[in-house]
C-alpha cells in the first residue's frame, strides 16, 4: 500500500499551518455569531420586583374556546407541567436549559424554571412568564450533567459580587429564551393548524413509478 | 500542496458542520472538566491521615486536570473521561498493564463507555465506568469535602462491565450488571462480579440507592460482597443531609470492613456553604490480626466564585489503635490536619 504522506513528517508540515488558520478563523466567526445572538430582550420587573416577560395581544385570532384548546396543545408540545387551571386561565411550569458555551464547545450548566400564565378576557388575551429560578447542574460520576439541587434559586436573589457576571448571563439568557418562547407561542395561536406540530418534519414521498 | 491540504480540510470541516445541522437528534460534543490544586498541613508535621488524595505534607501540590467528553446521537451516546495528575494517574486509576510497579504507562481513563436507550425506560451501557457504590466520587467537583472518607478509599473506584438500567417510574429504578474485578481495565479471571442498584425517590429531594456488588476477584481465595446504602435529602433550599453505610466481607476469613458516614451541609448564601462529615470505619478481623476502627470528623467550607471553589477544611481522626504518628515518630491514636484546596469546574 502506498501512502501519500510520511505520516510523521510531511502530513504535519502540510496540514497544520492551514488547519490552524482555518480553525482560528472558525472560532472568531463563531464567537462573533454568538455575540450577535446575545443581543436580546431583557426581562422586566413587575410591581413586586419579580422578573417577568409580559405581553397583551389585543385581538383573538380565533374564538376563545379554540384559543384555549390551542394553548393547551402548545403547552403539551413543549412538555410543560400543568400548574393551575380555571375556565379562563392556564398556568404551566416549564424550564429552559442553559448551556455554558465557549466558542464551538458547550455543555449544559443549569436550568431555569418558570411559570407560564395564559388568560383570555373578552376579545384579547395575555400571557406572562415569571417566578424564574435557577438550578445549577453538576457533573455526576458517570460524566452526565444533572441538577445539583431540587429547589431553584430565584433569579431576583442577589448572588453577590463573586458570581454577579455569571448570574447576569443567566438573567439575560432567561430573557432571550422567554422572548423566543413568547414569539413561538403567539405564532402558534395565530396559525391555522389545530394540531401540534410534529417534532420531525416528514418529507413528501417521491414516486419513481410514474413520470 | 499546503494550499490543497488546507482546502481539503476546510471542505471536510464544512461537510461535517452541514451534516451536524441536518442530524437533528445529534447533540453537540460536550466538553467539560475540572482542575484542582491544594495545600495540606498535618499538625504532627508528618503525612498521617491516609485519605485517597491530597497526601503531600506542607506542600502546594496538584490534584489533577480532568477532561470529559460526551456525545449523543439519537439513542446512542458515549462518555470518555481522562485525568492527568497524581489524583488520577497515581490515586484513582490502574496502570495500563495492571502492573503495580509500572506507574508510567497510565491510560489516564476514568470513564469510557457507550450507552444505548432501548426505550425511554430501558438503557444498556457497556465499558469502564465510575463505580455505582458509595457517596463520594473521584472528581473533586462531585464532593463537598476535599479529603475523602475511609469508605470511599476502601471501596471500588471503577467497575468495567455491562449493565441495564430500567426506570419503573420516576421514583423507582433498577440497575443490574455483570462486572470485572474492581478497578481493572481487563479481567484476567473473567467477568466474575454481579452488581445491582435499586434507586428509590420517596419524596422530592430525597434519593436513596441500595447497592450490591459481589464476586471473586483474581488471586483471592474468597468471594467479596459489598452492601451499600447511599442516600441524600435536600431538606430545605439550604440544608442537605447525606448518609453512606456499607459492609464489605470476603469469605474464607479474608476480612473486609464496615462503616457509616453522615454528611450535614448548610448553604448560608448561594456562594458560601459549610459542611460537617462524621464517619465511623471498622476493619474486620482476619486470622492473626484483630480489626480496628477509626472515627473521623471533617469540617469543610465551600466558597464559590464563578467556576472556582475554594475549600478550606479541618479534619480530626481518632483510632482505636495507635495508627498515626507524632512529630517524634511515636505512635498515637489521634491525627489532625488543615487543607486548602482550589477546584475549578468548566
Amino acid at each position: 500500500m502506498h501512502f501519500k504522506f510520511n505520516y510523521n513528517h510531511e502530513m504535519y508540515q502540510a496540514l497544520w499551518p492551514g488547519a490552524f488558520l482555518f480553525l482560528f478563523l472558525l472560532l472568531i466567526i463563531s464567537g462573533a455569531f454568538a455575540q450577535e445572538i446575545k443581543e436580546i430582550k431583557e426581562l422586566q420587573k413587575d410591581e413586586i420586583g419579580k422578573y417577568i416577560h409580559y405581553e397583551v395581544v389585543p385581538e383573538l385570532p380565533v374564538s376563545a374556546d379554540s384559543l384555549f384548546f390551542k394553548a393547551k396543545a402548545f403547552f403539551k408540545l413543549k412538555k410543560m407541567d400543568p400548574f393551575a387551571v380555571d375556565s379562563t386561565a392556564l398556568e404551566q411550569r416549564g424550564k429552559f436549559v442553559i448551556n455554558k458555551t465557549a466558542y464551538v464547545l458547550s455543555h449544559p450548566s443549569g436550568e431555569i424554571l418558570y411559570n407560564f400564565r395564559f388568560e383570555i378576557k373578552g376579545e384579547r388575551y395575555r400571557f406572562w412568564l415569571t417566578d424564574f429560578s435557577f438550578i445549577p447542574y453538576q457533573r455526576d460520576r458517570y460524566g452526565n450533567f444533572v441538577p445539583a439541587a431540587v429547589k431553584g434559586i430565584p433569579l431576583e436573589k442577589s448572588p453577590g459580587k463573586l458570581n454577579a457576571g455569571e448570574w447576569s448571563a443567566f438573567v439575560s439568557e432567561a430573557g432571550r429564551q422567554s422572548a423566543g418562547l413568547a414569539a413561538e407561542f403567539k405564532a402558534y395561536l395565530s396559525s391555522a393548524a389545530q394540531q401540534a406540530k410534529p417534532l420531525h418534519k416528514t418529507s413528501p414521498l417521491i414516486s419513481t413509478k410514474s413520470w | 500542496m499546503k494550499l490543497k491540504s488546507f482546502f481539503t480540510l476546510s471542505a471536510l470541516t464544512m461537510s461535517a458542520a452541514t451534516y451536524a445541522q441536518e442530524t437533528t437528534s445529534s447533540t453537540p460534543l460536550q466538553i467539560s472538566g475540572s482542575a484542582d490544586v491544594y495545600y495540606k498541613y498535618d499538625f504532627s508535621k508528618k503525612p498521617n491521615i491516609g485519605t485517597s488524595f491530597a497526601n503531600d505534607q506542607n506542600s502546594v501540590s496538584i490534584g489533577m486536570i480532568d477532561l470529559a467528553l460526551k456525545k449523543s446521537t439519537g439513542k446512542a451516546s458515549f462518555v470518555g473521561e481522562l485525568s492527568f495528575g497524581p489524583r488520577g494517574q497515581y490515586g484513582s486509576i490502574p496502570n495500563g498493564d495492571g502492573e503495580a510497579a509500572n506507574a508510567n504507562n497510565s491510560f489516564h481513563i476514568q470513564n469510557l463507555y457507550m450507552s444505548y436507550a432501548v426505550t425511554s425506560k430501558l438503557a444498556l451501557t457497556a465499558g469502564y465506568m465510575s463505580t455505582f457504590i458509595g457517596y463520594e466520587v473521584i472528581v473533586p467537583t462531585g464532593n463537598f469535602n476535599y479529603s475523602t472518607s475511609y469508605l470511599f478509599t476502601n471501596g471500588p473506584f471503577q467497575n468495567a462491565g455491562i449493565k441495564a438500567n430500567y426506570a419503573f417510574s420516576p421514583k423507582i429504578g433498577l440497575m443490574v450488571g455483570l462486572f470485572n474485578d474492581w478497578n481493572a481495565y481487563k479481567d484476567v479471571n473473567g467477568v466474575t462480579h454481579f452488581g445491582a442498584q435499586l434507586t428509590v425517590v420517596p419524596v422530592e429531594g430525597w434519593t436513596a440507592y441500595l447497592n450490591l456488588l459481589t464476586g471473586k476477584a483474581a488471586g483471592t481465595t474468597g468471594t467479596g460482597s459489598i452492601y451499600d446504602l447511599t442516600t441524600s435529602y435536600q431538606v430545605t433550599e439550604k440544608v442537605k443531609i447525606g448518609l453512606n453505610a456499607a459492609d464489605y466481607s470476603v469469605t474464607n476469613d479474608n476480612g473486609g470492613y464496615s462503616g457509616a458516614a453522615l454528611y450535614l451541609q448548610n448553604a448560608f448564601t448561594p456562594n458560601f456553604s459549610l459542611g460537617l462529615r462524621g464517619e465511623y470505619f471498622k476493619t474486620k478481623d482476619v486470622p492473626d490480626l484483630k480489626g480496628s476502627n477509626v472515627k473521623s470528623v471533617t469540617l469543610t467550607a465551600n466558597l464559590k466564585a464563578g467556576g472556582l471553589t475554594f475549600i478550606p477544611e479541618v479534619r480530626f481522626d481518632n483510632g482505636s489503635t495507635a495508627r498515626f504518628i507524632k512529630n517524634n515518630l511515636d505512635p498515637t491514636k489521634n491525627a489532625s490536619q488543615f487543607s486548602l484546596a482550589a477546584v475549578y469546574a468548566f
